[in-house]
């Protein structure tokens, strides 16, 4: 099927905020603007850095980066931890502005946002561009004055993501068909979502070496022998500002993981991190109102060994103990007992609990229940870990509040 | 440099009721007053039943992040910065 370039007027508009954990924290401390600073998970130099500030990437320092690199690369460089109250505060900000413009705005994750204009029509009686413009100025007046953003306007959400990244830190651009093939002349294959040094590789190995060839592909080559599945047929669809982006992922699991500060062997301790863990995925698979059969375990040892297990049991698990058990069943088949550096628990098999069939042989279930959800609202009410298993006593807040990268579901 | 301090602080602060805006501009602290010049962040933390007010603020020279207890009226000054590497 050969389709031509879509030249319907853009009505998807991708937000992103620039940097935003860095950016955050020099919204909150004036003598950090304007200085290369980063926002690691740890400040110690095997931090891995989450955020750095604009004026840190323009001396070279990345995301994923160890701070103790990023010291080699600028010497001055100030570390600071998130403040992940204060995050989610800015995005609860940068979303409520957003919905003042549409009832579709679409979170991508806790920075970045796709507004959807298409069932508006001329309601706002403002072009999308005014619109991107109003929403950077209201991001500046209600949110704070060093909350810069980058507007994408285009066809689809590919496309807007793409005029997102064109000139940042402070951008707003439109891809349409008019500019769309000078866009594509002036950016390189990794440029484009979801094309990454691999799937450069595959497409160099096709003959394709920039966007302009590969949106000159036709629809048989990129289906048949490029990628040879449907995948083929999307990026077809994709490259020409056709939406095949639209569309809601289903949650399929719930998973927490730690680095232990403190590498360690023993029993004890690790069954204690690991009831915290499942603990705190319990509390978010019973927020979904679902249970989950299935059970995995991670450990990655001291000696750059990994070890997992992941089983499915014929009960539904929902509260901590019954999620807890399972996992010690995995635990203590681990075939030698080594020092720990990391560790990740999660759950998957997930079934709204309103779906259930109730044990015949199982009498308590519906109880224990009730209690662990009157427990988290209790948790809910005077703060986290207030009524904990006992096993957690000597572990509470080990584990640090983060904000997970990727998308909200 | 950042300095996690955690102390209780006198503090001073006003209230406009036309901006509904209520900003603390002078606080004392280890007996030497800052006023305040600029709040850069306000946002409120909630630890179950207990509010707080999380106030980012400068005094030009320094950055202080100062809590407000809804509950026991006290403010603790929590962390001073002045924005050099640690």
């Amino acid at each position: 099927m050969d389709l031509p370039i879509n030249t319907a007027a853009p009505t998807i508009m991708h937000i992103d905020l620039n940097s935003c954990f860095a950016e955050v924290v020099q919204q909150a401390n004036i003598q950090l603007r304007g200085k290369p600073m980063v926002v690691a998970a740890y400040p110690s130099p095997g931090g891995c850095i989450l955020s750095p500030s604009i004026e840190a990437k323009k001396l070279g320092i990345k995301t994923g980066m160890r701070v103790g690199d990023a010291k080699k690369i600028c010497p001055a460089v100030i570390v600071r931890e998130s403040d992940p109250e204060m995050i989610r505060d800015v995005s609860g900000k940068f979303m409520r502005i957003c919905h003042d413009y549409s009832p579709d705005v679409a979170p991508k994750s806790i920075d970045e946002l796709v507004i959807n204009f298409a069932e508006l029509d001329d309601y706002h009686k403002k072009s999308l561009v005014e619109i991107g413009a109003e929403i950077k100025k209201r991001f500046l007046q209600e949110i704070g004055d060093w909350i810069f953003c980058n507007v994408g306007i285009a066809t689809n959400r590919f496309l807007a993501k793409l005029a997102s990244s064109l000139h940042k830190p402070d951008g707003l651009d439109v891809i349409n068909h008019k500019n769309l093939k000078n866009v594509y002349s002036s950016v390189g294959l990794v440029d484009l979502h979801g094309i990454n040094v691999k799937y450069e590789a595959r497409l160099n190995a096709v003959g394709i070496f920039s966007p302009l060839d590969f949106l000159q592909a036709p629809d048989n080559f990129l289906r048949k022998q490029v990628f040879k599945s449907i995948v083929g047929h999307y990026w077809y669809l994709r490259l020409r500002g056709w939406e095949v982006d639209d569309f809601k992922s289903e949650r399929k699991s719930f998973g927490q993981e730690y680095s232990l500060g403190e590498k360690t062997d023993e029993a004890e301790k690790l069954t204690a991190l690991i009831m915290m863990l499942t603990e705190k995925m319990g509390r978010r698979l019973r927020d979904s109102d679902q249970t989950a059969s299935g059970i995995h375990l991670g450990l990655l040892y001291d000696d750059w060994t990994f070890w997992h297990r992941g089983r499915k049991f014929n009960e539904s698990l929902y509260t901590t103990q019954e999620l807890f058990k399972k996992i010690m069943i995995l635990f203590r088949e681990q075939p030698a007992k080594k020092v720990v550096r990391k560790m990740a628990v999660s759950c998957f098999s997930l079934m709204p609990v309103a779906d259930q069939t109730l044990s015949l042989f199982e009498d308590n279930a519906e109880k224990k229940r009730k209690i662990s959800a009157a427990v988290d609202k209790i948790n809910d009410r005077y703060g986290e870990y207030v009524v904990t298993p006992a096993l957690m006593i000597k572990s509470k807040k080990t584990i640090l509040d983060r904000i997970a990268f990727g998308g909200l579901r | 440099m950042l300095e996690h301090v955690n102390e209780i602080v006198s503090v001073i602060a006003s209230y406009n009721h036309e901006k509904n805006r209520f900003i603390p501009y002078k606080m004392r602290w280890r007996l030497r007053d800052y006023f305040i010049k600029r709040l850069a962040y306000h946002h409120k933390i909630r630890e179950g039943r207990s509010l707080f007010h999380i106030f980012h603020v400068t005094d030009g020279n320094l950055d202080f992040r100062i809590r407000f207890d809804t509950e026991s009226l006290n403010w603790i000054l929590e962390e001073v910065s002045d924005g050099s590497t640690d």
